[in-house]
C-alpha cells in the first residue's frame, strides 16, 4: 500500500472506530435507566455492538500501524477525537436517542454493504461481519421511528423536536474526510456521494411516513472532523478518567 | 389457569395439602394451574418479587461505572453485565406473573417504597474496584443462593435460576479476574482492590440474610421445597470458598476473627452487625433513597413512551379491524 | 393508563430441526415489537434460529393434575358439529429434570377449540407422559422470518459474543478444580446445579 493510501485509511478506519466509541458512550448513559425493562436490554445490546464494531476498526487500525486500541480510546484528548458532532450530542430523551440511532443505522448499514466490496480484503472481512449486526438495529430502529411517529401527539412533537435537531447533524456522516479520494479511487472505501442519496430518499421516505416533516432549513452542518461540540471535552474526562488515574497502570 | 390457591378453611385442605408435600419430596415441579396452598404461592410472589426488584436495583451501583470503564474490553464485558441483570429480573417477574400477580403491581410496590430489595444495593460504588469486587463477592454470594433456588419445588422460579445461574457464573468470574489482576497489578491498583475488599466484605456477608435463628420463614420454605437450604448454610459455603481465595490473592479481609477451622473445615466468621443491616433494610443505608429516585425517574421519565407504543398498538388493530 | 405493555410467551428454537421451547415472556406492544424485544431479551447468547411469540391470553394450559380432575378433558375428541376446525400447535413437558424451559412444541392438530385440541393432543402424543399442556391457536402464532439473511442478522452474531461467556474467563479458576463437562454446560443449564 502507498504510504498516502496508508496515511488515509488509517485516518479512515480512526473517524470510523471514534464515531462508534462516542455512540456507544452516549447510548450506555441509558442502562438502568430505560423506559421499560424490555428495552433497556435492548440498547444496551445495540451498545455491545457499537462497542464492538469501534474495536474492530481499532483492530484493523492496528494492523496497520501498531496502535493499542485502548490507548487511541482512553488517552487522546478533543483534539485528537475524529467522531462526528452528531453522536456527541447529549443522549436527551428516548425520541432524541432512537432517531440518532436510526439515522446512524441507516448509514451505517448502507457504509457497510459497499464497503464488502472493498479491495482491502480485512475491510471487506469486517464489513461482512458487522452488517449482520446492523441489518437488526435497522430493524429496531426503524421500528421505533415509526412507532414514536405514529404513537401520541407527545412522542410525535418529541421525535420531530428531535430531527429539527439531528438532521443538519446527520449530513455530517457523508463529509468525506482529507484524502478519503484517494481510497476511493482505490477501492477501499464506498463513494460517500451515491451513499448520500440513497440515505435521505430512504430516510425521507420512512419519516415521512412516521408522520414527520422534513426541516426545511437543515440548520448547522458540521464539515470537519477536527472540530467537535462543547459536550465532547467532559464526555472524554468522564470516559478516560479511570484509564488515566493510574498513569502506571499497563492493564486494566 | 390460576386460582387453585388453597386456605386451611377449605374441607379438602389437610388431604391436598399432604398430595402436595408428597409431590415435593418426590421431586416434582409445581407448575402453574396446580393446587397450592395459598400460603405457599404468597411466599413465593414475595421471595420471586423481592428477587425481581434486587435485580432491577442491582444494576443501578454497577450501571454509574459503565461510563468510566478504563478499557474498551471492560467497558464491553460490564455493559453486558448490567443488562444481564436487567434480564434477571425480567426473567423473574416473569416467573412472579405466572401466580397470578401483574409486573404493573410489583413495579408499584418497588417504586412506593413498600417492596424490599437487596440491602446490597443501598451501598455505593466509590471507585472502578468496586466493580470487580461486586462480580466476585455480591454475585459470588447471589450464585450460592440462586444454585439452591434452582433447585426450587416451584417449575417457573426454578427455571428462571437455572438461567440467571449459566449468565451469573460469567459475572463472577469477569469481577474475580479483574480482582486479582488488580491485586497483582500497580500499588494504585492493588490498593484500590483491597480497599473495595474491605468495604464489600461484610454486606456481601449480611446480604444472605439473617441467622437461621432470626429467620421465621425459613422452616416452611425449607418444607415445601422453595429453600433446601437455610441462611447461615448458604452463607458459610460462600465463605469457605472466597476466604481463601482472597486471601491466596494477598489481599485481606476485614475479619480478624476469620479463622479456619481443622474440624469442620470451614472458614469460621466474627460477628456480623445486624444492626447496620437493620438500618439499611429500614431504608436509612446510604443510597437507598438515590436508587428509588434513579428508578422512579426512569419509571416516570418511560411514561410518555409506554403511552406511544400502546397508541400505536391500539391504531394497527382498528386498522386491521376495519 | 400507564402499563407495562402486554405480555407475550415467548418460543425459542435452538437449532434446525429441534422444537420450538417455551423459554419466558416479554412485554410488548404489538407483534412486530414483540418479536424484535424476544430476540433482544432471549437471543443475547447463543443458540438460536428462530423465535415464535403469542399474546398470553392466547394460551390455553393444563397440567397433568388439572386433566386428571377434569373428565371431560379425557378420552379422544368428539368433533363439534357445525364449526369448521382450525390448527391449534400443541406444545408438552415431560420432565420434572431441572431445565431452562418449560413445554416444548410437539406438534400439530385440527380442532374446533382448544378443549378440543387438548383432548386430540392427548390421544396423539403418547410417546411421553404430559405434565404440562400448552395448546395456541396457529393463527395466533407470530413467526420470526426464517430467511437465511434475517436468521444470520439476528441469531448468528451472538456467538461472537465470547466476552459474555463464562469459558472466556478460564484462567481465573485458581482453587476449585472443574468438573468434567462444567464449561461447556454453558447455554444448557446451570454450570453449578
Ligand atoms: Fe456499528
Ligand atoms: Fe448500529
Ligand atoms: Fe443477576
Amino acid at each position: 500500500m502507498k504510504p498516502l493510501v496508508k496515511d488515509a485509511l488509517i485516518a479512515k478506519l480512526t473517524t470510523l472506530a471514534d464515531d462508534e466509541v462516542i455512540l456507544a458512550h452516549r447510548n450506555s448513559e441509558w442502562v438502568g435507566h430505560g423506559p421499560i425493562l424490555e428495552e433497556d436490554i435492548a440498547l444496551a445490546n445495540i451498545t455491545q455492538d457499537e462497542l464492538g464494531h469501534a474495536i474492530l476498526w481499532y483492530g484493523l487500525r492496528k494492523e496497520l500501524d501498531g496502535s493499542d486500541p485502548d490507548r487511541l480510546a482512553f488517552f487522546r484528548d478533543a483534539y485528537e477525537y475524529r467522531c462526528c458532532e452528531l453522536v456527541e450530542l447529549p443522549k436527551g430523551d428516548w425520541a432524541f436517542t432512537m432517531l440518532r440511532q436510526y439515522l446512524f443505522d441507516l448509514y451505517e448499514s448502507l457504509w457497510l454493504e459497499a464497503a464488502q466490496q472493498s479491495t482491502y480484503p480485512p475491510l471487506a472481512g469486517a464489513a461482512q461481519k458487522i452488517i449482520r449486526e446492523e441489518r437488526f438495529h435497522l430493524q429496531h430502529t426503524r421500528a421505533w421511528v415509526e412507532r414514536l411517529g405514529l404513537g401520541t401527539e407527545e412522542s410525535n412533537r418529541r421525535l420531530q423536536q428531535a430531527l429539527d435537531f439531528q438532521w443538519g447533524y446527520a449530513q455530517q456522516l457523508f463529509v468525506p474526510i482529507p484524502g478519503e479520494e484517494l481510497l476511493v479511487a482505490e477501492g477501499i472505501v464506498p463513494d460517500l456521494v451515491p451513499l448520500k442519496a440513497r440515505w435521505l430518499e430512504q430516510a425521507s421516505r420512512h419519516l415521512q411516513n412516521a408522520g414527520l416533516k422534513l426541516p426545511i432549513n437543515p440548520g448547522y452542518q458540521p464539515t470537519s472532523r477536527e472540530q467537535h461540540t462543547e459536550h465532547l471535552w467532559s464526555l472524554l474526562a468522564e470516559m478516560q478518567s479511570t484509564a488515566r488515574w493510574d498513569p502506571e497502570a499497563k492493564v486494566w | 389457569m390460576p386460582g387453585r390457591y388453597g386456605v386451611p378453611t377449605d374441607p379438602d385442605y389437610q388431604e391436598r395439602l399432604a398430595e402436595f408435600e408428597a409431590r415435593i419430596r418426590r421431586g416434582e415441579k409445581i407448575e402453574p394451574g396446580d393446587w397450592m396452598p395459598e400460603e405457599y404461592r404468597r411466599q413465593l410472589i414475595r421471595m420471586i418479587s423481592q428477587h425481581a426488584h434486587s435485580e432491577v436495583v442491582g444494576m443501578l451501583p454497577e450501571g454509574a461505572w459503565i461510563t468510566r470503564a478504563p478499557s474498551l474490553k471492560r467497558k464491553l464485558i460490564l455493559i453486558a453485565k448490567v443488562q444481564d441483570e436487567a434480564g434477571h429480573g425480567q426473567y423473574l417477574y416473569h416467573a412472579a406473573e405466572t401466580l397470578g400477580v401483574r409486573r404493573e403491581e410489583m413495579l408499584e410496590a418497588l417504586l412506593s417504597g413498600r417492596a424490599k430489595y437487596s440491602s446490597i444495593f443501598n451501598y455505593p460504588t466509590l471507585t472502578w474496584a468496586d466493580i470487580g469486587t461486586i462480580g466476585w463477592l455480591v454475585d459470588g454470594a447471589a450464585i450460592k443462593n440462586q444454585t439452591m433456588l434452582a433447585q426450587c419445588s416451584y417449575g417457573p422460579y426454578s427455571r428462571a435460576m437455572v438461567r440467571i445461574c449459566a449468565e451469573e457464573t460469567f459475572h463472577h468470574k469477569q469481577g474475580k479476574e479483574m480482582v486479582l489482576l488488580y491485586a497483582h497489578g500497580t500499588p494504585k491498583q492493588r490498593a484500590m482492590a483491597q480497599d473495595a475488599i474491605n468495604r464489600w466484605w461484610w454486606p456481601a456477608l449480611m446480604m444472605l440474610g439473617p441467622h437461621d435463628k432470626d429467620s421465621p420463614n425459613t422452616e416452611v420454605l425449607v418444607r415445601w421445597g422453595i429453600k433446601t437450604k437455610t441462611n447461615d448454610q448458604v452463607r458459610q459455603e460462600f465463605i469457605n470458598e472466597h476466604a481463601p481465595e482472597i486471601l491466596a490473592a494477598g489481599l485481606s479481609i476485614p475479619d480478624p476473627e476469620l479463622r479456619y477451622d481443622e474440624k469442620s473445615g470451614n472458614w469460621l466468621h466474627g460477628p456480623i452487625n445486624w444492626e447496620e443491616f437493620w438500618q439499611v433494610v429500614g431504608g436509612n443505608g446510604p443510597m437507598n433513597k438515590e436508587r428509588l429516585e434513579a428508578r422512579r425517574r426512569a419509571h416516570a421519565e418511560g411514561a410518555w413512551v409506554r403511552e406511544a407504543l400502546q397508541a400505536y398498538a391500539a391504531r394497527q388493530q382498528r386498522a386491521v379491524a376495519v | 393508563m400507564d402499563t407495562q405493555w402486554p405480555r407475550w410467551e415467548v418460543f425459542k428454537q435452538d437449532a434446525p430441526g429441534k422444537p420450538h421451547q417455551a423459554v419466558g415472556s416479554v412485554h410488548a406492544a404489538d407483534p412486530e415489537h414483540a418479536l424484535l424485544t424476544a430476540r433482544n431479551v432471549f437471543a443475547r447468547r447463543p443458540q438460536a434460529v428462530s423465535l415464535w411469540v403469542v399474546r398470553a391470553e392466547e394460551v390455553f394450559s393444563w397440567t397433568k393434575e388439572e386433566i386428571a380432575q377434569d373428565p371431560a378433558l379425557q378420552g379422544g375428541a368428539t368433533p363439534a358439529r357445525g364449526l369448521r376446525p382450525t390448527s391449534y400447535l400443541v406444545f408438552r413437558k415431560t420432565s420434572h429434570k431441572r431445565s431452562m424451559t418449560f413445554v416444548d412444541h410437539v406438534g400439530e392438530v385440527q380442532a374446533c377449540s382448544p378443549q378440543e385440541a387438548l383432548r386430540e393432543a392427548l390421544a396423539r402424543f403418547r410417546d411421553a407422559e404430559g405434565l404440562a399442556w400448552w395448546v395456541v391457536a396457529a393463527e395466533k402464532v407470530h413467526r420470526s422470518d426464517p430467511s437465511q439473511e434475517t436468521v444470520e442478522s439476528w441469531f448468528a452474531p451472538a456467538k461472537e459474543k465470547t466476552y459474555k461467556q463464562q469459558q472466556y474467563y478460564t484462567t481465573v479458576s485458581a482453587s476449585r478444580p472443574k468438573r468434567r463437562g462444567e464449561d461447556e454446560a454453558f447455554g444448557e443449564g446451570c454450570a453449578h446445579c
